[in-house]
């Protein structure tokens, strides 16, 4: 079962992390939308350590705007980048209020 | 790739910057939690770290590169470890090691390191093995 649909805009969380985890450090805390599902898998924190019962998640390809993730990005505006986000590390950003 | 004097600029640029007086990572008996949180940081996770050119290099893969990526596969298929385990272990030689290691030779290092931790190869064998490679190269056969 899967949280999000394709559209949503989720933001990465800004979770405290101990030793190994794939939620690469400037995503954290920026909001981009699901463009693509992917298969539930057994979540990197967990799968690192070889866990036999580890915790099994549906993973997102999320795009964020280049813009959204550096600051003083100097590229087009419609730059975008995607990256592969498990469930646990999304929160719904709700919709555009500007 | 940088001309001498591209690479002497840069590092005028370099001593020109100023920064802050920092504390010594010599086994401090504190740190902030802020140090903390820079110290845990995955040290795979390079996006948005600066970091100096380096020349675009179009090499092929070395034969003792393709064995040691056939070599971790195999030993993912007999249930060792997986992909993810050696991507923790090899963030986990620690900066030095991790920066300064070629790219397969990571992969190696790792692959022997958990070899040892799960009692499948000892030490004294492996050490004894790459003595008798190195005699063999040395031999010229």
């Amino acid at each position: 079962m899967s949280r999000f649909e394709i559209g949503d805009r989720v933001t990465v969380r800004e979770a405290t992390t101990l030793f190994h985890h794939r939620t690469q450090a400037y995503t954290r805390g920026r909001t981009g939308v699901v463009v693509e599902h992917r298969p539930e898998w057994l979540i990197p924190e967990h799968e690192a350590w070889q866990l036999e019962d580890g915790r099994v998640e549906p993973f997102y390809v999320v795009r964020f705007h280049q813009r959204d993730l550096w600051p003083d990005y100097t590229g087009l505006e419609l730059d975008t980048l995607e990256t592969e986000v498990a469930e646990g590390w999304l929160d719904p950003a709700g919709e555009v209020t500007q | 790739m940088p001309s001498p004097s591209d690479l002497d600029a840069l590092q005028r640029r370099v001593l020109g910057l100023s920064p802050e007086p920092a504390a010594r990572l010599d086994s401090p008996y504190w740190i902030s939690n802020e140090a903390y949180g820079a110290l845990r940081h995955v040290l795979h996770d390079v996006g948005g770290q600066p970091d100096a050119p380096v020349p675009y290099v179009d090499k092929e893969e070395e034969d003792w590169e393709l064995r040691t990526y056939v070599l971790c596969e195999v030993l993912a298929w007999r249930g060792v470890w997986n992909a993810e385990v050696r991507r923790r272990r090899e963030n986990d030689l620690g900066a030095t090691l991790y920066l300064g290691l070629p790219y397969y030779a990571r992969w190696l290092s790792v692959a022997a390191k958990t070899l040892l931790d799960k009692g499948l190869i000892s030490v004294d064998e492996l050490a004894a093995k790459i003595d008798a490679v190195r005699a063999r190269k040395e031999a010229g056969s």
